[in-house]
């Protein structure tokens, strides 16, 4: 009974961590199936979205308003980082641009992050509303991880509807397959890019956000997480959105368990993986072309 | 040749743009105005005049920023050459620190041959990494070369009996020897050691990518399946590229670690991957000089901010943002596109002349 | 024997068969060209036999030895030179440099990073003479991307001529030439390969270009052999002219 309670909750923590990897990941793979580029600044995005998501929660005195707000204004800076910097750059030959913008991205929020909020680490803790913990099968499990849970879920279901029943969605996904046919259906495909990178940001943001009552706010959280975040679209595919939540929970096993068996090698355990799966997979199981 | 004008500079500017090849035609149907091995001996001597003309707090300085070119240079090698963004590079920078900081402190072995001898450690190392990198390019690249920085620095704390973990490693000394040569104990003698390592691994660098070698490098940045068409097993050239970028960079951490006499986790954070990065984007990828200039620059202009603002890491990262956006050639070609001669397209065949005669 | 044989060659794109049981072979010293319709699977032979692609069965022997999965550079190596459909050069280097470089890839002193000047030299005399050949002389010192794409077709071939292969295989050379250009080709190409022991497999649509340069032809259509002989044979195939029906040239 125990062991059975024990294994299930192993399998509910690796579910919650990967509803937060599913939220960045699926904002990464979304992003590079309509613009062909992996987002280097990801994770600092991620990063910025626990930040502002503490001074929301600390300005409103909610968390759950928090959790709308830090997303869209991250969302907003995204779009206009997009806007700004990366539109020039589509007609270059060299896409090496790109990944020196992102990672440059990635290194100014660094430093401004550090500029506006200093260089401790930010402790908000779990909000009040979701402390405690729920007993399942004779095994305490703190209810945070459960929302986590449910608000992975929610999310799939809700990106995937609205990939699939929307117009939106249905130009999103038009959009990565051939660009240049809805372009010259009428579209203005530079603004469904802006969104979705936008789209994209918001994700990670609010992964960020839920992310940061666990670890706290901190410099350079960023940076573990876009390799975790790009593994998993490896993995998945890039681009397939399926394939990130598909990731996502195959690697939250894999963080989970690798945690509490190798705990030592706990922090070389993502690198060993990534290594497997670039060795194997250079473009990932479900992925377009690269 | 010569465009005379500011307009015939633009002209040319525009034309590089046009044609798609970038910038990058310069090097191989120009001719420069000076010969290089005068700009080199001039540099030489300055060189070995500053230390009679710096203060000994700037000559601190300089001898890190001489450092810092010799670790951009070697990211040049892959960035520049072969267009293999590395986003870990201060892998080579930490191995090569940490690897003189052990062989200092635990054999006593003279300082040249300690740091001999963590080169060649770091080159060992650096064949599995480089093996396993080149394996893809582009963004799993960067990725994978990250990894390996951030996994260097996570085993850093995972082995701290050996490495120290946060303290790092302290007190490293500057053995004398062989023949008691002691020279490079003081100061002044180790900035002579380190301009001496970096005129010479530039020298080395500028053979290197002149050679056939690096005309296969060449071939791989300009379109690598044709390379591979023309038979020549390009995985390997990366790999041997790479292996050296990381024995010049691990030279270059080497010379750190035995001048500042401790060597911490911080070498390996990717922020310095980043600053290093950006050290040969802005100065001049491709160019082996742009890089080394930047590092120069950047140290110095580091030591100089970071008195006046905290605000310095963020105006770098803009600055960079700004060279990739509008001017990525960098600093040194644009400093020397002016004095490149770049011949006439001709478009008439003359046999065909001739055939047009005859008929 | 002939130099390049294939047999049997099939490449299965999940339900989509590109080659089915394709025999060819190229004999020493001869032309052959292989002809068809859009979507024959001349593009995909070439990719099979230079091993960009494998084969889903069959195999690809050259000079007698088996070469079937053989890595790409490998298969150069061997004697192999190809051009593309696509050209494919290098666009910063110049016309010099591009053909250099191909000249330099079967020389077993290409790894030199040091000590690497007779490479070099050895290679430039080699590059320069091809470039005469194809009669880009002009463009030495220029960067290819400044090239027409006429120029940069034929400096793509005297790439291939540098490598000194025994078999070139050229993809659809003539491509996107103006008639003038296509004349221009067609006389260089006659000159070389009359003179020189080059084996050549051909890819082409301009069927005079075909029936001026090739000693045998095979014909594709869906992945099939559906004629293989000389010229005049072939032109008066039947199953080649309704395959053919209705495609302009």
């Amino acid at each position: 009974m125990t062991f059975l309670g024990f294994i299930f909750a192993q399998g509910l923590s690796a579910l919650s961590q990967a509803a937060i990897l599913f939220f960045i990941a699926s904002g990464l793979t979304l992003i590079f199936g309509i613009m062909r580029i992996v987002n280097f600044a990801h994770g600092a995005i991620f990063m910025l979205g626990a930040y502002v998501g503490f001074t929301a929660a600390a300005l409103t005195g909610s968390f759950l308003l928090s959790l709308l707000l830090a997303p869209i204004v991250v969302g907003v800076v995204g779009m206009a980082f997009e806007r700004i910097f990366l539109r020039p750059l589509y007609g270059r030959r060299d896409g090496g641009a790109y990944l020196l913008l992102t990672f440059g991205l990635a290194i100014v929020l660094n430093e401004l992050i550090r500029v506006i909020w200093g260089p401790q680490p930010l402790a908000a803790g779990i909000p009040d509303l979701l402390r405690g913990v729920v007993i399942v099968l004779g095994q305490p499990f703190p209810l945070y991880r459960l929302f986590l849970i449910a608000l992975g879920v929610a999310a799939a279901i809700g990106v995937w509807q609205f990939l699939e029943r929307t117009r939106a969605g249905l130009l999103i996904r038009a959009v990565s397959q051939n660009a240049e046919m809805v372009h010259a259906l009428g579209t203005d495909v530079d603004l469904v890019r802006t969104g979705v990178f936008g789209l994209g940001c918001a994700m990670a943001a609010v992964g960020g956000v839920l992310a940061a009552p666990l670890v706290t706010a901190f410099l350079g959280m960023g940076t573990t997480v876009v390799i975790d975040a790009f593994v998993i679209v490896i993995i998945g595919g890039m681009g397939s959105f399926l394939g990130s939540l598909i990731g996502s929970i195959l690697v939250g096993f894999v963080q989970v368990l690798g945690a509490y068996y190798f705990q030592d090698l706990a922090l070389a355990f993502m690198y060993f993986l990534m290594l497997i799966v670039l060795v194997i997979r250079p473009g990932g199981l479900l992925g377009k072309e690269d | 040749m010569v465009p005379k004008s500011w307009a015939g500079f633009c002209e040319r500017l525009m034309l590089n743009a046009a044609s798609g090849a970038g910038y990058r035609f310069e090097e191989t149907s120009s001719r420069s105005l000076v010969d290089w091995r005068i700009g080199f001996a001039a540099t030489a001597i300055i060189g070995v005049l500053m230390p009679f003309v710096l203060p000994q707090y700037s000559l601190t300085v300089l001898i890190e920023a001489l450092i810092f070119g010799l670790l951009a240079m070697s990211l040049d090698l892959l960035v520049g050459y072969c267009r293999l963004y590395s986003f870990g590079h201060a892998a080579a920078y930490g191995l090569g620190a940490y690897s003189a900081a052990l062989i200092l402190t635990q054999l006593q072995l003279p300082l040249p041959a300690g740091i001999a001898l963590a080169v060649l450690v770091t080159v060992v190392a650096a064949v599995p990494i480089a093996w396993i990198c080149t394996r893809s390019t582009g963004v799993s690249f960067a990725m994978l070369t990250l990894a390996f920085a951030q996994l260097g620095y996570a085993m850093l704390f995972r082995f701290r009996d050996i490495t120290g973990g946060s303290d790092g490693i302290v007190g490293i000394p500057r053995p004398a020897g062989p023949f008691g040569m002691s020279w490079f104990q003081g100061k002044t003698g180790y900035y002579y050691l380190v301009l001496g390592c970096l005129l010479g691994a530039y020298l080395l660098c500028r053979a290197i990518v002149r050679s056939p070698f690096g005309a296969v490098l060449a071939g791989i940045r300009e379109n690598e399946a044709k390379t591979i068409a023309l038979g020549y097993n390009t995985r390997a050239y990366k790999t041997a590229t790479v292996v050296l970028a990381y024995g010049f960079g691990g030279l270059a951490g080497a010379l750190y670690a035995a001048f500042a006499g401790f060597a911490s986790p911080e070498l390996f954070f990717w922020l310095v991957s980043g600053r290093v990065l950006i050290m040969v984007v802005v100065g001049g990828a491709g160019t082996l000089i742009g890089p080394i200039l930047g590092g120069v620059f950047f140290v110095f202009l580091e030591h100089e901010l970071s008195q006046v603002t905290d605000l310095w890491p963020l105006i770098f990262g803009s600055i960079f943002m700004a060279f990739v956006l509008f001017a990525p050639e960098g600093i040194w070609r644009l400093l020397t596109i002016r004095f490149k001669a770049v011949p006439d397209v001709p478009t008439a065949d003359p046999s065909k002349k001739k055939s047009d005669a005859a008929a | 024997m002939p130099l390049l044989e294939c047999k049997g060659l099939v490449r299965r794109f999940g339900a989509l068969v590109a080659l089915d049981a394709v025999d060819m072979s190229v004999d020493s010293g001869k032309i052959r060209a292989v002809i068809g319709p859009n979507g024959a699977g001349k593009s995909t032979m070439f990719n099979l036999i230079t091993s960009v692609l494998r084969p889903t069965a069959g195999e690809v022997i050259f000079a007698g030895e088996s070469i079937t999965g053989l890595p790409v550079h490998a298969v150069a190596q061997k004697g192999i030179a190809r051009t593309f459909q696509l050209c494919h050069i290098f666009p910063a280097l110049t016309a010099r440099e591009n053909v250099r470089i191909a000249a330099q890839a079967r020389d077993h002193r290409r790894w030199r990073f040091v000590a690497g000047a007779d490479v070099l030299a050895s290679s430039a005399v080699v590059a320069d003479e091809a470039l005469e050949r194809l009669r880009l002389t002009r463009f030495t010192h220029v960067p290819a991307a400044f090239l027409s794409h006429g120029d940069q077709r034929l400096l793509e071939v005297a790439m291939a001529l540098a490598q000194k292969p025994r078999l070139l295989m050229l993809d659809e050379p003539t491509q996107g030439l103006s008639l003038e250009e296509t004349d221009r080709a067609v006389e260089i190409l006659n000159d070389l390969l009359r003179d020189g022991n080059l084996s050549v497999l051909l890819v082409e649509h301009d069927m005079e270009v075909v029936f001026k340069l090739a000693h045998d032809i095979t014909v594709l259509h869906r992945g099939r052999v559906i004629a293989d002989g000389p010229p005049a044979a072939v032109r008066a195939n039947a199953a080649v002219r309704s395959a053919y029906l209705g495609e302009s040239e």
